[in-house]
């Protein structure tokens, strides 16, 4: 038998110290933009950095709170989320993210490999930051819709 | 693969979900399983036969000929 409930403790102290750590750099953020001035960097990305933090934190929280409190909804919650089922189908989303990602990255170095010994022309940053970009968030389309797709199917 | 958990569960009086936390897993796993939609591992087949008192065999029917279908 699993312990549940400490599997949800265990997420719910997950939760609050993203809160925590969230705050602290958030604050850091923007005691950083009010009293440091002459620096090329802008604290701004720190304090969305701590926002980000907050955010994940207060999801984890609300997720797992009821749950804590509770040992047949602490099961329930814990079943879910230790499902054989959901693993599987996360385990082929992400094998198939994965590749998509190395075939993404390949290019990606081949492409700039090409540039330097001169059999391309050198490259815009702005098209190697959409690059960059576009090799970021389609695997991670890919994650999710072999996910909806196979939680359908399967 | 198909089986017999609908009518195995029905039989016993069980809802979906109180098998599904019986045997430590999700509503939609039963869902997926009962419609044959999904092989369980050996571990939730062991599961539900302790549960149910019966063999794998007895809740699980086996055809090869299925299996050469999916693998085409």
């Amino acid at each position: 038998m699993k312990n549940s409930k400490k599997w949800v403790e265990k997420r719910l102290k997950f939760g609050w110290i993203a809160i925590i750590l969230g705050v602290i750099v958030s604050t850091y953020g923007v005691v950083s933009e009010l009293i440091i001035f002459g620096v090329p960097f802008d604290f701004r990305f720190i304090t969305g950095l701590g926002i980000l933090l907050i955010g994940v934190g207060i999801g984890i929280v609300v997720r797992y709170r009821a749950a804590a409190k509770d040992e047949t909804a602490a099961k329930r919650i814990t079943n879910e989320e230790q499902d054989e089922r959901t693993a599987m189908i996360r385990a082929k989303a992400g094998n198939r993210a994965y590749w998509v990602s190395t075939v993404l990255i390949y290019t990606g170095l081949m492409w700039v490999s090409f540039i330097s010994n001169g059999s391309l022309p050198p490259m815009n940053e702005d098209i190697l930051w959409y690059y960059f970009a576009f090799a970021t968030v389609l695997p991670f389309a890919v994650y999710l819709y072999n996910i909806i797709h196979d939680e359908r199917s399967s | 693969m198909k089986n017999n958990l609908e009518a195995l569960r029905s039989k016993h009086g069980l809802t979906q979900q109180e098998l599904a936390d019986r045997v430590e897993v999700s509503r939609q796993t039963i869902i997926s399983l009962e419609g044959g939609r999904y092989n369980p591992s050996i571990l939730l087949a062991y599961r539900l036969a302790r549960l149910f008192q019966i063999t794998i065999e007895e809740i699980f029917i086996y055809s090869p000929e299925e299996n050469e279908n999916e693998k085409q």
